[in-house]
């Protein structure tokens, strides 16, 4: 039977939003009035945030026990992933963002890493989602040298997430270095295949230019996880290669000022008849996570809108 | 998961979302009845948390119409994302003492025409109630008097035969706190001589709590009389004499910045559970209308709050009765 599950990210657009606990109270209560009963969080930093780290939920909730009685009193059953991208500044860490490709890095990353899995394995979780790579424009592309740091870098991950019975997997976004499948595909010859997975996210991949159905079908075996949504826009100018494409790319829409680059499922560009087909001929059985990640307020019209179109257009595709 | 979507209602309660909402967009808020992109979008959210039906206002007929061709057309299109049909119209009617206005005799012909326009001109929606204010604001209608109720009451036994016996649509009285007829007194006369084969309550909840009259003792009352429901709730009991006001107690009462919230709303008044209680003493079964009126003042929004709303039916009230 399929896992649906339902990001968070769409809620925590800034300092004030998803803090009070009547605000992440009214977010779930959507999520759930939805039918996803089951979410995966985002990893977060500072007093703000306050499920974002695992520090956060033991003061907000008194204990991760208390926290899932929480939840289940909101309609959320269970957190299926977490999210993590270590380029992101963490105050509990005290750095500015930790890059995989650097050796020097790896411990920190390592222990960070270990932080979200031990919440992950204490609250009931599976997925320990993390971003692969860092965008082609922080160091122009990624050579052998740094693919190869990478790949350690998550295999030890994999290892210590694995022996706490969490699975590790690797999130390629828009702006990932790796574009090709076939540099994929040797790049994940270096990684443990017991261990380290991908999650496929349909619109990142879209957005790179990629036939997601044909992606899936190429790397099924190594897809644990994946996020659904829909990509508006395709990067056609290869504008993923910038420095601050992160920015003036996704942000604020590059040369052809694109607007939106996601989507809800079935406005965009991703063909669901087909990926849903391929999903169903391979027996993919991890957590099809819905997202609504950078929509616009408010947020609970999108997740709605995602509602019925898991109910009416995929899940019958799926069957 | 197998709730993804899946509807509201059980066995015996189905719901119908009665719609007020506007849309965010680059031009600010608009109407959803502006573009079929933005009308297909509120249906899919609706549907999305479960509602089977919407309920709107008469006005959005011709809206509909331009959108999709003819309204048989838009009913087709609402129900390829699992909106069934427009349960209830309401009935926007200018009260006026020169034109329209219950308590004035006069007016009655004009009124039962207009009704009958209605009627024609929303054929193949599948609406099933006609929802009206039964007597004008309070301020054009004081001192209410036994035979201006009567009046009233005159009126839509009219209208109410008109409605169910020409076109199979039961006329429903729906009090605002505002409205000349709201007081448990008023109501109490106002449902005594009208006929209960053809005039019908449209019971909304916060409407009541704020008038002072508390709706489950009301629906225990005319719960025969009931057809239509108003889930919402408030905080605030009308105790300034806000319904008064001129020219407005719905949005510019000092008071109170807002009047009405969801049903699952903290520190709401309405006791849901004991009218989910009294509906299956009564064995009440059919369509339950929920509405989020205003839910944007201070800064809600309309999604929010119906979801919030089916979250708390699905969760808290199912259980009671369903």
């Amino acid at each position: 039977m399929t896992k649906w599950g339902y990001a968070t990210n769409q809620w925590k657009a800034g300092f004030t939003g998803f803090a009070r606990m009547e605000q992440q109270e009214r977010a779930l209560k959507v999520t759930a009035a939805c039918g996803f009963d089951a979410i995966e969080l985002t990893a977060g930093t500072g007093r703000w945030d306050p499920m974002g780290r695992p520090e956060n939920i033991q003061q907000n909730f008194g204990s991760v026990e208390h926290f899932k009685l929480k939840l289940r009193d909101w309609g959320i059953q269970r957190v299926a992933s977490l999210f993590f991208d270590p380029l992101q500044m963490s105050f509990e860490e005290l750095h500015h963002g930790l890059d995989c490709s650097e050796p020097s890095q790896h411990a920190l990353l390592l222990q960070q890493a270990g932080v979200f899995a031990r919440f992950l394995a204490n609250v009931g979780g599976e997925v320990l989602v993390v971003r692969a790579l860092p965008p082609f424009g922080r160091h122009g592309g990624l050579d052998a040298e740094r693919q190869a740091a990478a790949a350690g870098c998550w295999n030890a991950v994999g290892a210590m997430t694995a022996a706490l019975g969490i699975k590790t997997v690797l999130h390629l976004d828009a702006l990932s270095p790796l574009r090709s499948p076939d540099e994929l595909a040797a790049w994940l010859e270096r990684l443990d295949a017991a261990t380290v997975g991908l999650c496929m996210d349909t619109a990142e991949l879209t957005i790179a230019g990629h036939d997601v159905t044909a992606w899936y079908r190429r790397f099924h075996q190594r897809v644990w996880h994946v996020h659904l949504k829909d990509a508006l826009a395709v990067d056609t100018l290869n504008e993923y290669r910038a420095p601050n494409a992160e920015r003036a790319l996704l942000l604020a829409g590059g040369e052809r000022g694109i607007p939106r680059w996601f989507g809800e499922l079935g406005t965009g560009l991703v063909d669901w008849p087909a990926l849903m087909g391929a999903l169903r001929e391979t027996g993919y059985a991890g957590w099809l996570i819905v997202e609504s990640d950078k929509g616009p307020a408010p947020a609970a019209a999108s997740l709605m809108q995602n509602a019925w179109t898991v109910r009416h257009v995929l899940q019958p595709l799926l069957t | 998961m197998t709730q993804v979507g899946t509807p509201l209602g059980g066995r015996h309660l189905r719901y119908a979302y009665m719609d007020h909402w506007r849309v965010d967009t680059a031009q600010g808020q608009v109407s959803q009845y502006s573009s079929v992109e933005r009308f297909d979008a509120f249906l899919k959210q609706v549907s999305g948390v479960g509602y089977e039906a919407i309920e709107t206002f008469d006005f959005h007929l011709g809206a509909l119409r331009d959108l999709f061709g003819s309204l048989p057309a838009a009913r087709e299109f609402m129900q390829s994302r699992g909106i069934d049909r427009v349960l209830s119209l309401f009935h926007a009617v200018m009260y006026d003492a020169r034109q329209s206005t219950p308590h004035v005799r006069a007016t009655h012909d004009h009124i039962v025409r207009y009704a009958e326009h209605i009627m024609k001109s929303s054929a193949g929606l599948g609406v099933q109630n006609f929802i009206v204010m039964p007597a004008g604001l309070y301020f054009d209608v004081e001192p209410v008097t036994d035979d201006k109720i009567r009046a009233c009451a005159e009126l839509w036994n009219r209208v109410g035969q008109m409605t169910l016996e020409g076109y199979g649509v039961k006329t429903c009285c729906h009090h605002e706190f505002f409205c000349g007829i709201r007081s448990a007194e008023q109501l109490q006369k106002f449902y005594d001589w009208t006929d209960p084969r053809y005039v019908f309550l449209c019971l909304d909840t916060a409407q009541h709590v704020i008038a002072g009259v508390d709706p489950v003792d009301l629906f225990l009352k005319l719960h025969d009389r009931c057809a239509a429901f108003h889930l919402k709730d408030t905080h605030d009991v009308d105790t300034n004499g806000d319904y008064r006001r001129k020219p407005d107690a719905e949005v510019m009462a000092p008071t109170t910045a807002r009047w009405f919230y969801e049903i699952g709303t903290e520190g709401g008044l309405v006791d849901f559970p004991a009218l989910y209680g009294a509906m299956k003493e009564v064995g009440w079964q059919g369509w339950v209308g929920v509405e989020h009126d205003k839910a944007d003042v201070g800064g809600g929004n309309y999604p929010e709050s119906t979801a919030i709303a089916a979250w708390t039916i699905r969760n808290v009230l199912r259980k009671i009765h369903d």
